[in-house]
């Protein structure tokens, strides 16, 4: 029994004779909120896939809040508090907005239909379908149905792609309050670094499958192989 | 979060499923009355014939189109479910295994199960995969049929023999135009209004959540192949109840039920009338009879209308002539002052 929210234990994923992740282990605390970063191929979303269940067999184990879900379905893994979003916006286009946050929250048997729809501004598009709503607003669905139910742990896939930087920065800003609040872990895959360095306790760097460097946001920055390998100038 | 709604755009309201069940009982109560009078203002009992005909194979559009609606999936072979259903009713009469009441429920629960299993194994397949396999299912079982002489009758087909009285109506209620008619009407309006019921209940939503995105479904939280392999055997004992009202009504089969041609036909009536709304597809089957009449009056060559119907709606109308009147209804209460 460990007393972290989610740990992936040398997870190792292979395409062929390319290792996408290669014994890459994490450890969540409680309500951290946690950057991963790196530059494409890195293993970014491959490591969200293994720790969610998506895709092909997965080495290694993962553990949510002590208990080994490794074998478990993508939905039991759900339900039983770990949630995620997609890199592309991953909604139900015939259906309404409330109509498919309700459908979640029922899964998850947390009826907090109404209080996501409000946190995220989403309420006023309730009656809607979510083929006729703005991009920026089914990214938000997308985040909605992924929080929906207070889920323990969140893994996010680049929330902010395709957001305005005004937008980025007030979702930073919710997802603050959320791990706050809510006591959510967050997991946050994010190209955007003022996203990433204003809101992450800690930064988890992977390139070329493998774990780089682990830190807080000063010691990423201050790290010359990550700003060799990913950040260059770009945090400067 | 208000910082973040910015530039939404403004779209039709959503589909959500709102359950109207009082409203929508009235309808089919209405609807099951206005079948009572139809007899009464028909006097030809061809007009009739072809109109119970029709409203039978409207039960079996309806199932298809159910199938399409709420799991995406065009099934080639649905006369299995039919076809399965009547022989049942023909050999139970041949071989008295059980009471004709109970074989009623029993061609109606065959199908389904039958669908709800291989569904397991068939609804995650890709479409087309679906579509082929329902298609090679129905021929095998037409093939058997055909070529079981023996027990079946095979090319000839086989008399369904009936009792006297079934669930303690006079079987000549089944088989007199008149009376068959309302039975068949009735019978289809309840379809028609269980399975909106179901295509609006939760699980009817759930199930468009499939259909439009099984892993996201996954993803928050649900199973999705049972309830996908449920809509299956849904359709199935629609279909079956269609099988059911032929064989009562014809008392005689043939393996022509169980034929591709038969399926077709009824995809053809669902596309027509479209499946985005339940009874989309015996709108298709009354038009799809209407314009067959018609056609077959002027042309041996009916097909080639029907055909062509079926391409002016595939190009023009792709959510059936259901779905334009669902689009004139929307617009039409914003045009008032």
């Amino acid at each position: 029994m460990t007393g972290f929210a989610l740990e992936g234990i040398e997870l190792s994923r292979r395409y062929g004779g390319f290792a996408a992740l290669d014994q890459v282990s994490l450890q969540l605390e409680p309500g951290e909120i946690r950057g991963l970063i790196g530059p494409n191929g890195a293993g970014k979303s491959t490591l969200m896939d293994a720790l969610c269940g998506r895709g092909g067999p997965t080495g290694g184990r993962v553990t949510l809040a002590g208990r080994d879900i490794s074998r478990l379905p993508a939905q039991v893994r759900r339900r039983a508090g770990l949630a995620r979003s997609f890199q592309k916006t991953n909604v139900f286009p015939a259906l309404g907005v409330r109509e498919q946050v309700a459908l979640a929250a029922r899964a998850a048997e947390t009826d907090n239909t109404d209080e996501v729809l409000d946190v995220l501004g989403l309420a006023e598009l309730a009656g809607h379908r979510a083929a006729d709503i703005s991009y920026g607003d089914q990214r938000r669905l997308d985040l909605a149905l992924a929080l929906v139910g207070r889920p323990s742990v969140l893994l996010l896939d680049e929330p902010a792609a395709g957001l305005s930087i005004q937008e980025s920065l007030v979702l930073a800003r919710l997802l603050k309050e959320l791990a706050g609040s809510w006591k959510v872990t967050v997991l946050l895959v994010e190209h955007d670094m003022e996203v990433i360095f204003s809101v992450s306790d800690r930064i988890t760097v992977l390139n070329l499958g493998r774990v780089l460097a682990q830190g807080t946001g000063e010691e990423i920055r201050a790290n010359a192989e990550v700003v060799r390998a990913y950040l260059g100038s770009s945090v400067e | 979060m208000n910082g973040l709604a910015v530039a939404r755009s403004s779209g039709m309201p959503g589909s959500g499923a709102r359950a109207r069940v009082p409203s929508f009982l009235i309808a089919a109560a209405v609807l099951v009355a206005a079948g009572f009078a139809v007899p009464l203002l028909v006097g030809s009992q061809l007009a009739l014939t072809l109109m119970t005909q029709a409203v039978i194979y409207a039960i079996l559009a309806v199932s298809i189109g159910f199938l399409i609606r709420q799991n995406g999936l065009a099934s080639f072979g649905h006369a299995a479910f039919f076809g399965m259903a009547a022989y049942l009713m023909a050999l139970n009469g041949r071989f008295g295994w059980m009471p004709a009441e109970a074989a009623v429920l029993a061609a109606v629960a065959l199908p389904a199960a039958f669908a709800f299993l291989t569904g397991l194994i068939i609804v995650r397949l890709p479409a087309l995969s679906f579509s082929m396999l329902t298609l090679a299912v129905a021929q095998s079982l037409h093939e058997l049929m055909l070529r079981w002489r023996a027990v079946a009758g095979g090319d000839d087909g086989m008399a369904v023999r009936l009792p006297s009285r079934l669930f303690g109506v006079g079987i000549e209620v089944f088989q007199s135009p008149a009376t068959m008619f309302v039975v068949c009407w009735g019978a289809l309006v309840v379809v028609i209004a269980l399975l909106t019921v179901v295509a609006r209940s939760r699980f009817g939503v759930l199930t468009i959540a499939i259909r439009e995105n099984e892993e996201r479904t996954r993803y928050v939280g649900y199973r999705t192949l049972a309830p996908r392999a449920l809509v299956f055997a849904l359709s199935a004992a629609a279909a079956g109840l269609a099988g059911v009202l032929f064989s009562l009504y014809n008392a005689f089969v043939t393996p022509g039920i169980l034929h591709w041609s038969l399926s077709g036909e009824a995809l053809i009536m669902a596309v027509v009338g479209g499946a985005q709304a339940v009874w989309g597809p015996a709108l298709g089957a009354m038009i799809f009879f209407i314009v067959k009449d018609a056609a077959g009056d002027l042309t041996e060559h009916w097909p080639a209308i029907i055909g062509t119907l079926l391409i002016a709606v595939t190009v023009l109308l792709p959510q059936g002539i259901s779905g334009l009147l669902a689009r004139v209804a929307a617009i039409a209460p914003r045009r008032k002052p």
